[in-house]
């Protein structure tokens, strides 16, 4: 007898397919077709980051879910330890799946149908976009994977913390940007930055996600060992 | 028997108060306990303490034998059914049924559905939109189907009618007697459930204030009735719960370690001894109006 719980967690999630899989493209698709529609009407190409709105949506989903099953599993019985990989492993695939997806329909829209027969660059964003259709599913696999957990970390700080923690914890962030960003201002490191990151290919850039995820998933992992269900 | 549940000195303390207090008890294997007490009393906490879904501030918790904390092989063998159980807000009855029999190795998913016809569950509703009583059947299915061997319900029929909950009765003490198991019972109920409590375990203020065989419990418990001075003469000496006094007639209730003798000087004295129900046995011990600072009853 192994690990079947942890299968259960991935059970409860999969009971979500709405949630992880669907609502997410149906908010993409809005803003897609709505970009497709004012394409038709502009004589130039249009560009536009409508995209963002899956990894925001992925974002959110990492706030969400813990909510929304963490105490349902606990009360269950389920350990923290289980919830967490069943938890992670669901997430997983839900990025798989949209990071494929995004790739064959930017695929679709830069190789085959140039921009949807009306110049929209929707799929296909520039430098994002950039590489095999390999190396596109990896880049928004990380990505999406990346801004899931900082959802789920967030509300792991609020669970085991309260609303003060939650705020304590934003207000700690906001100090450290603006410091951060002052530096950078003060030292004139900017142009420096975006140097570099025109020096890096996409994938390089993703892969440095990679830690800065882990990080996520350690503290979340941290957090949630000592919360209550 | 066996033990299965150890606590040994158990609190629970919060900024300025403690929810739980040195409580210690052992749950044995194969029985029906009852977790008593009134609102408030720590009941919920010790429960949610024992399943490691909160965390002691200090003492001892053995589950099977070891400490439940992100343990597996003790929880995968506890079924927690509390009424306050959240559940995901997309899910349908359906769905909390499908991941319990995911979750608990024993599940039996007929005897689920047989359940979930006996309280007219509809399985495609969402549970968000359950009304409290069937909210509360979905909570007593898991409960019962999952054939935990440490089963505890906590509240567990929270707007139920008395149809439903005598449902819950003969299917719990159905089921039992086929997969005898260890159910602890917490309720306020206590007269509807007391003929089926085998134990009792009385908490109040966060503090163990009776830990024994109900039975037993109940031989030590009396009412008396006469006259005032007899009342009085025969009541002197004696643990005495509650007084009342109307007109020359004094009715008072004691709690004995010798009611076998009490019995005797009642007849002496011409006084009849009645027995008192659980209910109002725990009513006596939990009212407020005499101040209790000796916990120690037994």
């Amino acid at each position: 007898m192994t690990n079947n719980r942890l299968a259960g967690v991935i059970r409860l999630h999969s009971k979500d397919k709405l949630s992880w899989l669907l609502i997410p493209w149906i908010v993409v698709m809005a803003s897609f077709v709505v970009n497709l529609v004012i394409s038709q009407f502009l004589e130039e190409d249009l560009y536009t980051g409508g995209v963002a709105s899956l990894y925001a949506y992925m974002l959110a989903i990492g706030v969400i879910s813990l909510t929304n099953t963490y105490p349902f599993a606990i009360g269950m019985g389920v350990r923290r330890h289980d919830y967490f990989w069943g938890t992670a492993a669901a997430a997983a695939f839900a990025s798989l799946y949209s990071a494929v997806v995004l790739t064959v329909l930017s695929y679709v829209e830069y190789d085959l149908t140039d921009g949807w027969g009306s110049g929209l660059h929707f799929f296909h964003v520039p430098y994002l976009s950039d590489g095999s259709p390999l190396v596109q599913v990896a880049v928004y696999f990380l990505l999406i994977v990346n801004l899931f957990f900082m959802g789920f970390m967030t509300t792991c700080v609020f669970k085991r913390f309260g609303i003060l923690g939650l705020l304590g914890f934003a207000v700690v962030m906001l100090i450290l940007g603006t410091v951060a960003s002052f530096i950078m201002t003060k030292m004139e490191w900017w142009a420096d930055l975006f140097d570099w990151f025109n020096a890096h290919k996409m994938l390089e850039i993703a892969l440095l996600s990679v830690p800065v995820t882990l990080v996520f998933m350690l503290v979340s992992y941290a957090l949630l060992r000592r919360s209550k269900a | 028997m066996s033990t299965i549940v150890k606590i040994d000195r158990l609190t629970k303390s919060y900024k300025d108060i403690d929810a739980v207090k040195d409580v210690s008890f052992t749950l044995e294997e194969n029985k029906i306990y009852g977790m008593l007490g009134r609102n408030g009393a720590g009941k919920t906490t010790i429960m949610h303490l024992l399943t490691a879904q909160s965390f002691p501030t200090s003492g001892e918790i053995e589950v099977f034998g070891e400490n439940p904390y992100e343990n597996d092989r003790v929880l995968r063998r506890i079924c927690f059914v509390k009424e306050s159980q959240k559940y995901p807000n997309t899910f349908k009855v359906r769905d909390v049924l499908d991941v319990a029999g995911a979750l608990f190795p024993n599940w039996d998913r007929s005897f689920a559905l047989s359940l979930v016809e006996d309280f007219r569950l509809p399985l495609k509703r969402k549970v968000v939109k359950l009304s409290r009583g069937m909210l509360s059947a979905v909570g007593i299915i898991v409960g019962l189907a999952s054939r935990a061997p440490l089963t505890i319900f906590d509240e567990p029929y929270l707007g139920l009618d008395a149809v439903a909950r005598s449902l819950f009765y003969d299917r719990l003490l159905e089921d039992y007697a086929e997969h005898p198991r260890t159910i602890v019972l917490s309720t306020h109920l206590i007269d509807e459930v007391s003929r089926m409590l085998e134990h009792v375990i009385l908490i109040d203020r966060g503090r163990l204030l009776l830990d024994e065989e109900s039975e037993h419990l109940q031989g030590r418990a009396y009412t008396v009735v006469g006259s005032s001075d007899k009342i009085e003469a025969f009541g002197a000496g004696k643990r005495v719960l509650s007084r009342e006094a109307m007109g020359g007639l004094t009715t008072i209730t004691i709690l004995s370690d010798s009611a076998l003798e009490d019995r005797k000087q009642a007849q002496s004295l011409g006084l009849e001894l009645a027995q008192v129900t659980l209910q109002q046995l725990i009513v006596h011990l939990t009212g407020n109006k005499n101040d209790r600072k000796e916990a120690n009853v037994q």
